[in-house]
């Protein structure tokens, strides 16, 4: 049936190189003095990877790993927010000089790869394993802040000890679907999920694989990691997490879905309502009392994880298209509001108290205004990106007939405009409460909260080219998939 | 027409970009150069504005100077603007608001000028974007983008209970909106446009319309605001400084109305027979209630905010009339409504400045120590009353006459609202103008200059289309009925 599988090293290109260059910093992290060379070693390869990927022809390597319009793609939009991740770096470490430069960027390149691994498989052995190697790095860079945050030692535990009941929910998963239809390959698991008589045993199996992403998601029930892990966590991390870790699990999810589960997706959609559901309420209300606006943006983000789960209620690949989107705008606005947190952690670290932000607006008016489009688009007022994420959303959900969704997920909306906006009533209305502090910017401040707030306008007023764009890919990778030439 | 003024619409709505922009690149110190440079955009906006009225066709009852562009046209979103005979004269009336917003605030806002004016242009935008948009989506962005400087607006240049009184504006507005958001995707998934022209006149089973109209009606009546979701709006203009009452006055309630004629009656005609009285019960019950809590309170703003209540009843009450008479009235209504209320906020902004109070017994003998104040509140009481001669007297005659062909008995009750609104307003000016004069007002600093060129435009107003309602009711005649054929 299958020709012998010829191994075509050069699609697998951009993981090699991230490899090579992730072993080399290891090794040679030792003998060099300055540490920048770290930064600026992983900035160059990282930028190679995406003209790589560019350029990566479209094709196997052997049958357990693919490249398509899908997973180059997703890597894109991932390298886009990897380099600012590492700007926001950069930046970060420069106040903060225990934590070990070489190390950190190495364990980033490392969790790239297992990110890149996993979008691009097709069976899903590699995909637990590379799903292993995405979320190993993470467990390390979050007990990399101990010199700094002891409890940070915790958060990682905690995340690591989660992580690892992911992991046996997707093992307990591969077991039923390999009990039931003997394979492991995604296209043949359809197949033979198509015309099997064990549907239901199946749905269970499906169940497992939506715990476990919804653990790496962290949606309620599965959520309490989250806060411990993003405030122990350096700054830039807790961004790498929020944004990256969960866009590519989410776009893995959706993979899983659309090809083998295609015939149960509308069952395992309905088996996410109450999940998500509940994620965008707690969420939401849970932000509402934070002080520490990290704890706050971790608990706004299990109800962003919500609102893209939506996506998967709606069952068709419109939805499916539209998650990609608003995990973008979200990974846009996330990076956007850190790379300001970061300045805050640089010049005076209570600054990340929210009621210690009394007043900003009068010492620094601009980055004031920063703020404020990016929470007003966390919020998802328009016109920011945050409203159209949410608005193609919705539609997708009301085309798929799931109206009453709809109206409670955009009622809980209302409530976590509350959190946000709390935020701005602080900066903009309270009296100044600390002065005198010494905000230091740079370029490595400027280039990501530029390229991030240009975008929140931008895709707020004008989202048609990558809305477009984004739904076009699913649709050539579905036509690809089925209709091969 | 239309080829003789290319775009002009676009022209309007984005013309306070270009101040934004270079507001942005001014020093904030300099505060006379963001006053004048935001003065003057907006006065030129003003300008063409004026000059869209002069070429409006009276007799079409179709939408004029209509742009259509690509905006996201694989969901079949357009960027598509227009006005008609109920939107046109909304459009210079967003302007002047914000005109006079920027006289009236002149001196009166000290801190944080640059971050004030740039909230006051963009809600310019927002504002005449509502009114000129087709496009549901386009529609929906405007309106909810006017959140953002009115939160800012009320939340930082206001009174004592500012903060609470924002979240309630910005929460109560935000839920009602959200449902009108599901109710546009809805219809977007059923019929595959965003148009409002193709929109029109389509047919739902009825139930669905039901549901539709009261998410839409929803959003319209808390703007608006109706008994009884009216609770922000006391708050909100209370607190807000003296530019945001207006704006909210002027314009911010005016967008529930005009959503009304706009969306529900057209989109939702069966809808609309079925909820009519309901709403026209409403209506009254705000009316009346309204001018109660009027006769109670001792702050001059929280009373005219009150007013505004009572006020917006009628304007309801003449849509839901489903007559040319009434909807013409209360979209006559509206207008009047936001020059007598806006002027009237001024006003109260006026002394506020000087004596940092609002409480009704903190004044008394004001006429004797600022006679021409006093001149320019009579004139906008007596309007605000409804007194012939003045505007006011106009829309609510029309809107009673208009009522009264469709159900006598409500109209009855209604008209004592009329009567209640003599009693408050007139005993208002009472308290605060004549009786002893109370050493608090002794020696006020008499009217300024920027405050005069803010409010004589509004008398001006006030006495022209008192003598001359046809001067807005011919742009809406045509339009309306139009828009009235429906329930025929």
């Amino acid at each position: 049936m299958m020709m012998l599988p010829q191994l075509n090293f050069s699609v697998i290109g951009v993981e090699i190189l991230l490899l090579l260059v992730a072993s080399i910093i290891f090794l040679i992290d030792k003998f060099i003095a300055n540490k920048n060379y770290a930064f600026f070693l992983s900035l160059i390869t990282v930028i190679i990877c995406a003209i790589l990927v560019l350029f990566t022809p479209f094709g196997d390597f052997t049958q357990a790993y693919k490249t398509d319009f899908y997973s180059s793609t997703v890597k894109l939009f991932l390298i886009f927010g990897t380099l600012l991740v590492l700007l926001i770096s950069y930046n970060y470490l420069n106040s903060y000089t225990f934590i070990n430069l070489g190390e950190y960027y190495a364990l980033i390149l490392f969790s790239l790869m297992g990110a890149f691994l996993m979008l691009s498989a097709m069976d899903l052995v590699t995909i637990y394993l590379s799903i292993e190697l995405m979320s190993f790095p993470v467990y390390f860079l979050i007990a990399i802040n101990y010199a700094y945050n002891k409890p940070s030692l915790e958060g990682s535990l905690k995340y690591f000890i989660v992580g690892s009941l992911s992991s046996i929910f997707l093992l307990l998963s591969l077991g039923v679907i390999y009990y039931f239809t003997g394979t492991f390959y995604l296209k043949e698991i359809f197949v033979k999920l198509s015309e099997s008589p064990y549907k239901k045993e199946l749905l269970l199996a499906g169940m497992l694989l939506l715990i476990s992403f919804s653990i790496k998601l962290s949606m309620v029930p599965f959520h309490m990691w989250a806060p411990d892990a993003y405030e122990s966590a350096p700054l830039p991390i807790t961004s790498f997490i929020a944004s990256l870790v969960k866009f590519a699990a989410m776009a893995v999810l959706i993979k899983i879905i659309l090809i083998a589960f295609s015939p149960l997706k509308v069952q395992l959609g309905q088996l996410l309502i109450p999940i998500i559901l509940l994620s965008i309420l707690i969420g939401n209300i849970m932000a509402i009392k934070q002080d520490n606006i990290i704890r706050m943006l971790a608990y706004s983000s299990i109800a962003h994880a919500g609102y893209a789960g939506l996506g998967l209620i709606s069952a068709d690949f419109v939805g499916y298209s539209f998650i990609i989107f608003y995990m973008l705008i979200y990974l846009i606005m996330t990076l956007g509001i850190f790379s300001i947190l970061v300045v805050f952690a640089n010049s005076q670290r209570e600054l990340l108290y929210i009621p210690n932000m009394a007043g900003l607006s009068k010492t620094i008016p601009f980055i004031s205004f920063l703020i404020l489009i990016f929470m007003f688009s966390l919020a998802g007022v328009p016109p920011t990106a945050g409203f159209m994420a949410k608005f193609y959303i919705f539609l997708s959900l009301v085309k798929s007939h799931y109206v009453w969704v709809a109206v409670l997920g955009i009622a809980f909306s209302v409530i976590g405009a509350y959190p946000y906006l709390r935020v701005l009533k602080v900066i903009y209305m309270d009296e100044e409460k600390l002065t005198g502090i010494n905000y230091r910017y740079d370029w490595s401040f400027f280039i990501p909260v530029g390229i991030t707030s240009i975008l929140v306008l931008l895709i707020g007023v004008y989202p048609k080219p990558l809305v477009e764009f984004v739904q076009r890919t699913l649709f050539l990778y579905l036509s690809t998939l089925y209709f091969p030439h | 027409m239309t080829s003789t003024l290319p775009n002009i619409l676009s022209w309007i709505l984005w013309l306070p970009l270009i101040a934004i922009v270079i507001l942005f690149f001014l020093p904030r110190r300099n505060e006379t150069a963001i006053k004048w440079v935001s003065l003057i955009v907006i006065l030129v906006d003003f300008i063409l504005s004026l000059i869209l009225l002069g070429y409006f066709d009276f007799s079409n009852p179709n939408f004029q100077f209509v742009e259509k562009r690509k905006w996201i046209d694989f969901i079949n979103s357009y960027y598509y603007l227009g006005v008609d005979g109920i939107s046109i004269l909304f459009v210079p009336l967003s302007v002047l608001v914000t005109l006079l917003c920027i006289l009236i605030s002149w001196d009166s806002i000290k801190d944080k000028v640059k971050e004030f004016y740039l909230s006051l242009l963009v809600t310019n935008i927002a504002m005449v974007g509502v009114f000129c948009a087709l496009d549901l989506l386009l529609f929906y962005l405007f309106w909810e983008a006017i959140l953002i400087p009115m939160y800012l607006i009320i939340g930082v240049w206001g009174g004592p209970r500012r903060i609470y009184s924002t979240f309630k504006f910005f929460l109560y507005t935000f839920i009602g909106s959200v449902f009108m958001l599901i109710a546009i995707i809805y219809m977007y998934i059923k019929f595959g446009t965003f148009e409002y022209t193709a929109l029109v006149g389509k047919d739902y089973p009825l139930h669905i319309e039901k549901l539709l109209f009261l998410a839409f009606a929803v959003a319209f009546a808390i703007k608006v605001p109706m008994w009884p979701v009216h609770t922000w709006l006391p708050d909100a203009h209370t607190e807000a400084p003296t530019a945001g009452s207006v704006i909210l006055a002027g314009i911010l309630i005016k967008m529930g109305g005009y959503g009304f004629v706009r969306f529900c009656l057209p989109l939702f005609p069966e809808a609309t027979l079925f909820f009519a009285k309901a709403i026209l019960v409403l209506s009254v019950v705000a009316i009346i209630y309204a001018g109660f809590a009027c006769l109670a309170q001792d702050d001059l703003k929280r009373l005219i905010a009150y007013s505004s209540v009572s006020h917006m009843g009628f304007v309801t009450l003449g849509i839901f009339s489903l007559n040319p008479i009434g909807v013409q009235g209360a979209i006559l209504q509206m207008i009047n409504h936001g020059i007598v209320t806006g002027a009237l906020f001024m006003c109260v902004g006026v002394v506020y400045d000087r004596t940092h109070s609002r409480a009704i017994s903190y004044y008394g003998g004001l006429a004797t120590t600022m006679p021409l104040y006093a001149a320019f509140f009579m004139v906008f009481t007596l309007a605000s009353i409804g007194l012939p001669g003045t505007n006011g007297f106009i829309g609510e005659f029309l809107i009673l006459l208009g009522s009264f062909l469709n159900n006598k008995v409500i109209t009855a009750f209604a008209a004592t609202g009329v009567i209640i609104g003599a009693a408050y307003m007139l005993w208002l000016y009472q308290r605060v103008f004549f009786q002893q004069v109370n050493p608090n007002v002794v020696g006020l600093e008499p009217l300024k200059v920027n405050e005069l060129a803010a409010l004589i435009p509004m008398v001006v107003l006030v006495f022209l289309i008192g003598f001359f309602p046809n001067l807005c009711l011919d742009f809406m005649r045509s339009s309306v009925d139009a828009l009235i054929m429906n329930f025929k």
